[in-house]
């Protein structure tokens, strides 16, 4: 266990050198999605209730680790398989999974400020109380690894890279436009609202509308839902980077 | 042995079922420079990608100490240090960042890799772009920091692909003298390469690949042995020139681009000159060389040999 945890911060400082050139832009852009979330999306309504206010201030974050976990880091690992990274990476003697658990730390590093800012933001835009659980911390944990953990099965498992530039595109579309994340699940037809019962997406919502706010929530079944999804997206990625050509 | 190759096979899986080894069988010893030669596709980087466990060969087996390092590729990558044909990311690394962490990696303490690193960038010559990110470095000394970062904490096995690629010649030959010094301590260097001359005067042993299969091992010494005494003769033929009437006494003769290349018996040597010496009088050929067969003819003879006999292979 010691060689796994030496080889993970090892693999860590690594991936985060790696990234440093691009880290300001990468910051930039995060903070940019949260602010365009928080008063863009504000103008799809006439009026801005309490509730609406409620759902767009904690959607916003979760829209951000969904857009991480299932756009950039596949797009990030489609684009290191082309280059034939992992070719190097992973003739070093390292743990598989040290390599991926440092690459997931630092793109949760990154998405960090971005979900502050969208949540303070929200709270002063909008004009009300936050109640924020100490839940909240285990909650976008569990969201982030979800999400991240969801993108690298998709991005080990597509046989061609191009194909998960494509996926991604539809897959980002599917949770902004047809997703309860910044509305009620109620607004969707029945159908959507059947798919979304057995789909992640609702429960992350859940999980930061149930941590922030006063909205009525099961946060049991969120968290067991996430949690589910999360050991899924675990499991097939132990299994994916394991895999030999 | 140390290393040892036993009827290793690949076929890709898929559609085109390309078989990239096909029953591959060698073996290196500790402290011995073995030298993988072959063209592009010959099937070079599926079998060292099989020895570090990248890829899952079909049939055979691959032993490193008597471990069986297709069932553990982990213990593999314990042993071998690797420098792979494509660039290392290190996009964001400055040179000595790159070494030092590959160097940590490897299990290196501190001072030590630190040590070693600083060796390194001064043998090779890059204490220029010692703090510089590889963001903004040139393909070549990436390439060198690529190979130092195999060489800092060097395996057991060290495996080389393509070290020199967009190196210059002046750091070329202090790579090789390095892989050299890593032969000297103890370890064996498995050179994957295309440039015949150069590996010609670093390996102690050599395979030649083609079309996965290995033609031809043994030493320099032993493959150029094996074309006998004869003399090898090569025509340059002047641009736009058809190639002339070979006469009878070139005994395999082969024609690549504007390079005719044959054996002469030592009996024929005047005449073969006095032949030659005209056709450079009537402006057919630029320049013709005489002179006892090197390893680049070996390697063209097996490999042209085997292309002539029509059996083309996909790219592995």
């Amino acid at each position: 266990m010691a060689k796994w945890f030496r080889s993970y911060f090892l693999m860590l400082k690594w991936v985060f050198l790696s990234n440093r050139p691009w880290l300001t832009l990468n910051l930039a852009v995060q903070l940019g999605i949260s602010v365009a979330f928080i008063y863009g999306i504000g103008y799809f309504y006439p009026q801005t209730t309490a509730t609406i206010a409620k759902f767009l201030t904690t959607g916003s974050p979760t829209i951000v680790l969904l857009t991480v976990g299932l756009v950039v880091v596949p797009q990030v690992i489609s684009s290191m398989r082309s280059e034939g990274t992992f070719d190097y990476v992973w003739s070093l003697p390292v743990p598989r999974m040290a390599h991926i658990a440092a690459d997931a730390t630092n793109m949760f590093g990154t998405m960090i400020p971005g979900i502050l800012l969208s949540i303070i933001l929200g709270k002063f835009h909008f004009g009300f109380n936050l109640q924020v659980s100490w839940l909240v911390v285990p909650a976008v944990l569990l969201i982030a690894s979800c999400a991240t953990f969801a993108g690298y099965s998709l991005a080990f498992a597509v046989p061609k890279p191009m194909m998960t530039q494509i996926l991604t595109q539809l897959m980002i579309f599917f949770v902004m436009m047809f997703s309860p994340v910044m509305y009620p699940s109620s607004q969707l037809p029945g159908w959507l609202q059947g798919l979304h019962k057995v789909l992640p997406i609702q429960y992350m919502a859940d999980l930061m509308r149930g941590t922030l706010t006063d909205l009525p929530v099961k946060l049991g079944l969120a968290f067991a839902v996430v949690g589910g999804w999360f050991v899924a997206g675990f499991a097939c990625t132990y299994l994916l980077v394991r895999r030999r050509k | 042995m140390l290393l040892e190759i036993k009827n290793v096979t690949k076929i890709y899986k898929g559609k085109s079922k390309v078989k990239a080894n096909d029953d591959i069988s060698l073996a290196v010893n500790e402290g011995e420079v073995f030298g993988l030669l072959g063209p592009n596709g010959a099937g070079k980087t599926t079998l060292v990608n099989q020895i570090i466990g990248l890829t899952m060969p079909t049939s055979g087996t691959i032993t490193i100490s008597g471990m069986d390092v297709v069932a553990k590729p982990d213990y593999a990558r314990e042993v071998c240090s690797f420098q792979a044909q494509v660039q290392a990311p290190i996009a964001g690394l400055s040179s000595m960042q790159a070494i030092e962490l590959a160097g940590r990696i490897r299990g290196g303490k501190k001072a030590d890799v630190h040590q070693r690193a600083m060796e390194l960038i001064d043998k090779l010559e890059l204490t220029e772009w010692k703090k510089t990110l590889g963001l903004n470095v040139s393909g070549g000394v990436r390439r060198l920091v690529a190979f130092s970062m195999a060489a800092v904490v060097p395996g057991r096995i060290v495996i080389l692909d393509e070290p020199t690629n967009d190196v210059d010649p002046l750091r070329r030959r202090a790579i090789w003298q390095e892989v050299q010094a890593l032969a000297k301590r103890g370890s064996a260097v498995l050179l994957v390469t295309h440039n015949i001359l150069e590996a010609e005067r670093v390996v102690d042993r050599l395979a030649i690949i083609d079309q996965g299969q290995v033609k031809g091992m043994g030493t320099p010494a032993d493959l150029k042995e094996s074309e006998g005494d004869d003399m090898r003769l090569e025509l340059i033929l002047e641009p736009k020139a058809a190639a002339p009437l070979l006469p009878d006494y070139l005994k395999k003769p082969l024609v690549v681009n504007r390079r005719i290349l044959s054996d002469i018996s030592p009996a024929n040597v005047s005449t073969a000159i006095t032949w030659a010496r005209g056709l450079k009088e009537n402006r057919i050929i630029e320049e013709f060389y005489l002179g006892p067969a090197t390893l680049e003819d070996v390697y063209v003879q097996l490999v042209k040999n085997h292309e002539n006999n029509g059996n083309h292979g996909k790219d592995a």
